[in-house]
């Protein structure tokens, strides 16, 4: 299991307050602001950015870098090392 | 003639809708106070737990109501039935919150931020229940039936038909919430000070 | 008839509503650029007051205002057991007291001008001025009060910089609402004050009318505007239908606009919604910055001046359309007879207000 991806489940349940879930209930490709995925909304992005900071280092300087990134677990994992190699 | 229709109490330890004890609290539960409601009752809306702590008092409270008297809002337009919440201590308890986020060498956080205004949880309550009246939130030194009075009496002039009224004091240390429903009846208690006063002191009788 | 005058306005461009005047008609702003005033010590574009720091400003302030207002009314009424004082504030003197924000300047104000009742404290998020303003109409109207003086007041904070920088909705230069470069709110300081009355004669100068507004919430999301402008649309036309005032009596529309994207979107499509897309529209946030629980107050009041003067100010930071649907932005300072103007407010928790002045 990619410790990373699951590292990231659980950070995404802390900061974000999603008490309701735990690691199992997230797939690794489920849509995070789709409503049948996670329904995250625009403020749940926001503080997202404020996750990859705390816990990864990264620095987003727009929101709108964001959405790409954030689309799955998959997709926030893979940005996490991909900035991290450059 | 007003009057008051439905009430809601939250205090520390007890939770009382109508004047009757529904719930009390767990100490031994890792729980906070407002999430053992939440659980107990079997209340569905995830939003709730990213609420700050006045959302939850004003979302647990008129949630009850409305429970313990179904139709009770169903009889209004989506926009007859106001919003009048008041307190002590605005939003200080998420403010505190919000000031911590950020203090210690971490980030300011979104998701505190957008609660430390005090009227916010009239918006969680207008979602929730797609109401699109008035709103009002005041900062008072205490629990003051004359506010509620008068300015009830204002809207109830001018195109509201009932108002869900509130005292929300929610903080780490005390929890003094009491909800009241006020609409045009013939019968029931009567909206005045001294009823106001007696009821927002409901408590258990042992 | 309720009226609406010895209005006062302490600002970044002056401490009288006369002398921030002036600075519009030269369209000045009170916004600079504030060296490391982010959170990542960034520079920041603010609003604020030269010589307003340190402890108990929020409390000077709102004193200044009012001790300045007392001079423009008739002796008797201050201290009257028919008056009382609503303050609409968001924040208080947070950076005095995180915990209690309001109570010892409700305290000092009541002392210090021997006022019958404590103030009551409106903490509606930035609707709070017209709301203030509307609850003072009403309860003059209602007669609960003969007279109400309304102060909106906010200082401008880390805490607040901060919150809105964690949303990203700081703009990088001076706010341009309705702008298609726009890109955020520019916070500002201030404090407007008037006195709403039944009773012409306790005005030292000619006031005008208050027509009472209404408010609506979107019951759509805590932080953000309705795409559809739903509350903003109810409000405005609740106010109107209040009124009897039909879309081609209003001279002019004094908007929110805050200068975020979805904000000014909002209420370009709210405007369309109402058939009011053609009335000449600003908005003041170029000139105050964003001012909260002050906007609505210290907005209210340079509309009053713009009708006194018969004289629209220009949208200050607008110089391309930037939203959806058209709105009429004043593009330059012009003579117009004013008789009767709509003023709009938006806020965090979905709630929307809107009231009208009128010329006499």
């Amino acid at each position: 299991m990619d410790s990373l991806k699951e590292d990231l489940k659980k950070q995404i349940i802390e900061q974000l307050n999603l008490e309701d879930l735990s690691v199992a209930d997230i797939a690794d490709d489920a849509l995070l602001f789709n409503d049948q995925g996670l329904g995250l909304d625009s403020i749940d992005a926001l503080e997202l950015i404020v996750l990859l900071e705390k816990y990864h280092g990264i620095q987003l300087t727009n929101p709108e870098e964001g959405k790409e990134a954030f689309k799955s677990i998959d997709t926030m994992a893979e940005y996490i090392r991909k900035r991290k190699a450059a | 003639m007003k009057v008051i229709m439905a009430y809601c109490n939250l205090r520390a330890d007890e939770c009382l809708v109508n004047g009757k004890v529904v719930m009390r609290r767990d100490a031994g539960s890792e729980d906070s106070w407002f999430k053992q409601i939440y659980k107990q009752q079997e209340l569905v809306y995830p939003k709730f737990y990213k609420m700050d702590v006045l959302s939850q008092a004003g979302y647990l409270a008129s949630e009850l109501i409305k429970r313990a008297n179904p139709g009770i809002m169903e009889a209004y337009a989506d926009d007859e039935i106001a919003l009048v919440f008041a307190n002590a201590s605005s939003s200080a308890e998420t403010d505190r919150r919000f000031v911590q986020s950020y203090a210690g060498g971490g980030s300011p956080s979104p998701s505190l931020f957008v609660y430390t205004l005090p009227n916010i949880v009239l918006g969680e309550i207008a979602i929730l229940n797609k109401w699109y009246g008035e709103n009002m939130f005041a900062v008072l030194p205490k629990f003051a039936p004359g506010f509620y009075l008068d300015y009830s009496e204002i809207l109830l002039a001018s195109g509201s038909r009932a108002v869900l009224c509130g005292w929300l004091e929610a903080t780490a240390g005390r929890t003094d919430v009491f909800l009241f429903m006020v609409e045009e009846q013939e019968n029931g208690t009567e909206f005045n000070a001294e009823n106001l006063l007696h009821l927002s002191r409901t408590a258990a009788a042992f | 008839m309720i009226y609406i005058g010895a209005e006062v306005i302490v600002s970044p461009l002056g401490d009288n509503a006369e002398d921030n005047w002036q600075a519009l008609s030269e369209n000045r702003s009170g916004i600079a650029l504030v060296p490391a005033a982010g959170f990542n010590k960034e520079d920041i574009h603010l609003a604020k007051i030269t010589g307003l720091s340190g402890h108990l400003r929020f409390q000077q302030l709102v004193i200044k205002a009012l001790a300045s207002l007392e001079e423009r009314i008739d002796a008797s009424i201050l201290a009257s057991d028919r008056t009382i004082v609503l303050i609409s504030s968001t924040k208080g003197a947070l950076d005095d007291n995180l915990h209690d924000q309001f109570s010892e300047t409700c305290t000092s104000v009541m002392q210090q001008f021997n006022l019958s009742h404590l103030p009551i404290v409106i903490s509606n998020a930035c609707i709070s001025g017209v709301l203030a303003l509307n609850v003072a109409g009403s309860m003059v109207e209602t007669r609960q009060y003969e007279h109400v003086i309304v102060i909106g007041c906010d200082v401008a904070s880390d805490f607040v910089l901060y919150g809105f920088q964690s949303l990203f909705a700081v703009s990088d230069k001076p706010c341009a609402p309705f702008d298609a470069a726009r890109n955020g709110i520019t916070l500002g300081e201030g404090c407007g004050a008037a006195l709403i009355s039944a009773t012409k004669s306790v005005f030292k100068n000619p006031p005008l009318e208050l027509l009472t507004g209404t408010s609506a919430n979107d019951a759509n999301h805590i932080s953000g505007p309705s795409r559809t402008g739903e509350g903003l649309v109810r409000s405005v036309h609740r106010t109107m239908e209040k009124h009897g005032t039909g879309a081609e009596e209003i001279d002019f529309i004094c908007a929110h606009g805050t200068g975020t994207v979805f904000n000014d979107e909002m209420e370009a499509i709210a405007f369309n919604r109402l058939s009011l897309a053609d009335k000449p529209l600003n908005s003041l946030k170029g000139y105050f910055g964003h001012t909260l629980g002050a906007a609505g107050a210290i907005e209210t009041i340079v509309c009053m001046q713009m009708m006194r003067n018969n004289m629209l100010i220009k949208s200050l930071g607008y110089c391309d359309a930037g939203t959806s649907q058209p709105l009429n932005i004043i593009l330059e300072n012009g003579p117009k007879k004013l008789r009767t103007i709509l003023k709009t407010a938006s806020g965090f928790g979905g709630g929307n207000a809107s009231l009208m002045i009128r010329n006499l």
